[in-house]
């Protein structure tokens, strides 16, 4: 239960209903910012260099990678499970906490699911381009086909984390969508110009907010919550099994899909706060992304960041105690000490040290000190995948097909590509989708305020 | 269908609901009541009651059944193949793919089930009685015909309750 008292109101400013509708439609009905129109060049001009890097990738061919025989994954495979991880924190933000009955997730679960979806989407471009001939890449839906009935292999990890990745976009994405309904409802019924009506008024599929609607709604919503939860639990333990099962030193460890459901929460939650602290701030969001609501993240941030601490130091000893000489070499030639152990140190320093500066109340209240820690775990998050693919394969049991791994041009440009893609995304959604749930947030306006007299009546939660 | 309505519109929640109780006293029949967000008092006072997560379960539950017949079906009958001698019904290899596929099938059978039930898809030609309902104002309708003698009392009861407007309107609502 939420304790005004104690927490605080969570939505400050004394609003009332039209304020919040007009608070969070405003810069959609805004001009377009100067800052805007400057980064979505920017991330425009990233995506064009992403776009030449993937069409080399597809016109000459898998050559134009740095990856060898030895290093069959290089920054293809880092980069999905990067960006993977970060898709998590939207329907992991939003479905847990929307479970657990947390009012304060209503200021910022919009965003976060906006980010889930435009992040899954640029994870998915890298399994497809690392098939090689991407054109082919249906072959992987099991259909009948005319090649004989040949099915695919049910039993292989990657085609179940093809499966989850669809599944777990396309759950995410209506999730998403359905949650703005009654928002576009509102943008319908304010809108003076004609063509916004007319727009919003497609999106809005007719909603008019009767009790017949919202019974229905409340109860879908509860619904995919329940189960949606299984599958962000799921989505990340099957990407963890892609190297758990194989007998590659440092991956064949069960601590793998709980490390991997775990990080991927963590850099999500950090990406979440880099997000909420930017629209906050260029949008004047103070009133509803409160600094509560900044703490509270950081809260979760210091807590998963130990369970990172405890997994690392989990695998060191295990690396050790399983008494096996490769799993040894791994860890402590290969990783703690040898050619990657910056990489490795960057991960722990990133991830298990910086974010216990959170402990800290005057670290919390800075957002300048939690936008920079937030960046550190997500690149802290891109050393871990750099440090399980590289160090492990680089060196494994044969010293013979030991060999090293840089990327080239081509790979570094589809990863500044994605980046773009994921910026473009972000901001197409800022300007032209309420970043705020609206009904949500009216939702719990009054449960939570600290004059009595509105209290009277109970929150839908 | 086409009817005149009565239309009060409220703008607090706490003077819509002692409204709702006042006339369900009465025995006035509301024809449907809009909020700018979902409020549990209002749907208990209509008295609606859904069995989604009913659905929903048997969706599950044929989702799984069809997703683990179907593996059973392409791994065993149709095309068997010899992986290391490991056998093939791989039973808890099948769990996985069973699992995210039911998520699924639950996932877009709920979403066509709510775009049928609550009647919320795109083009849909509809009726507002008041557009600030999903704005700030909290709007209940009744059916003029069905109100019939009591439209005076009626009238007095949202008034004396707080309603910052009642007027008549036709409109094409589902009752």
């Amino acid at each position: 239960m939420y304790k005004t008292e104690v927490r605080g109101p969570l939505i400050l400013g004394d609003k009332n209903y039209r304020q919040i509708s007009d608070d969070v439609i405003a810069p959609i009905n805004n001009p377009i910012p100067g800052w805007w129109k400057f980064s979505f060049f920017v991330a425009l001009m990233m995506s064009l260099f992403g776009i030449m890097a993937l069409y080399q990738t597809v016109a000459v061919g898998l050559g134009t990678w740095g990856v060898n025989n030895s290093v069959g994954w290089g920054w293809e495979i880092i980069n999905f499970v990067w960006w993977i991880g970060i898709g998590h924190a939207g329907t992991a933000f939003s479905i847990f906490l929307l479970i657990l009955r947390q009012k304060w997730r209503t200021s910022i679960n919009r965003a976060a699911e906006a980010m889930t979806v435009v992040a899954v989407a640029c994870a998915a471009i890298f399994p497809a381009i690392h098939m090689g001939r991407v054109w082919l890449a249906f072959f992987i839906f099991p259909y009948p086909n005319t090649r004989g009935p040949l099915w695919v292999n049910f039993n292989s990890p990657l085609f179940w984390d093809f499966i989850a990745i669809s599944a777990y976009l396309l759950i995410s994405a209506s999730f998403w969508y359905f949650g703005m309904v009654p928002d576009f409802a509102t943008i319908r019924d304010k809108a003076t110009s004609k063509v916004k009506k007319a727009v919003y008024g497609f999106f809005a599929f007719g909603w008019t907010g009767s009790s017949r609607e919202w019974l229905r709604y409340e109860a879908l919503s509860y619904v995919l919550g329940g189960i949606a939860a299984v599958l962000v639990v799921s989505v990340h333990s099957i990407v963890s099994t892609d190297f758990a099962v194989s007998v590659i030193p440092g991956w064949h460890t069960t601590v793998f899909p709980p490390y991997f459901v775990v990080g991927a929460i963590f850099s999500g939650f950090a990406m979440v706060m880099t997000l909420m602290i930017i629209i906050r701030k260029m949008y004047k969001f103070q009133e509803y992304v409160t600094d509560s609501h900044l703490q509270a993240i950081a809260k979760i941030l210091i807590f998963i960041s130990l369970i990172m601490g405890t997994a690392y130091a989990t695998e060191i000893f295990i690396a050790w105690y399983s008494g096996s000489q490769y799993e040894m070499f791994t860890f402590f030639k290969n990783r703690i000490t040898g050619d990657y152990s910056f990489q490795f140190w960057a991960m722990v320093v990133c991830n298990a040290f910086i974010p216990q500066l959170f402990w800290f109340k005057k670290v919390r209240q800075n957002l300048t000190m939690a936008f920079i820690i937030s960046i550190f775990i997500n690149i802290g998050m891109w050393y871990e995948r750099f440090n399980i693919l590289i160090t492990s394969l680089s060196k494994d049991y044969l010293p013979s097909s030991w060999t090293t791994y840089t990327p080239t041009w081509v790979e570094i440009g589809i990863y500044v590509g994605t980046l773009g893609f994921f910026t473009v995304g972000v901001l197409l959604f800022f300007k032209y989708i309420p970043m705020i749930a609206i009904s949500e947030v009216k939702s719990v306006l009054k449960v939570t305020t600290l004059n009595p007299n509105d209290k009277k009546h109970t929150s839908h939660e | 269908m086409n009817k005149t309505r009565i239309v009060g519109v409220f703008d607090e929640e706490n003077s819509l609901l002692a409204a709702v109780n006042e006339v369900k006293k009465e025995g006035i029949e509301i024809n449907e009541i809009y909020t700018p967000y979902p409020m549990h008092e209002v749907i208990e006072a209509m008295g609606k009651k859904t069995r989604f997560t009913t659905a929903a379960f048997l969706y599950g539950f044929f989702g799984a059944s069809g997703v683990l017949a179907f593996l059973y079906y392409t791994s065993v009958i149709d095309w068997p193949i010899n992986y290391g001698g490991k056998p093939t019904n791989a039973f808890p290899s099948f769990i996985v793919v069973t699992i995210i596929l039911t998520i699924l099938t639950v996932t877009i059978a709920s979403l066509f089930t709510f775009s049928a039930r609550a009647a919320i898809f795109p083009g849909k030609v509809y009726d507002q009685p008041d557009e600030r309902s999903t704005d700030d104002k909290f709007v209940i309708v009744f059916d003029k015909p069905g109100v019939d003698g009591n439209v005076e009392k009626l009238n007095a009861i949202l008034k004396e309750k707080g309603a910052l407007e009642v007027y008549e309107k036709e409109l094409n609502l589902k009752k």
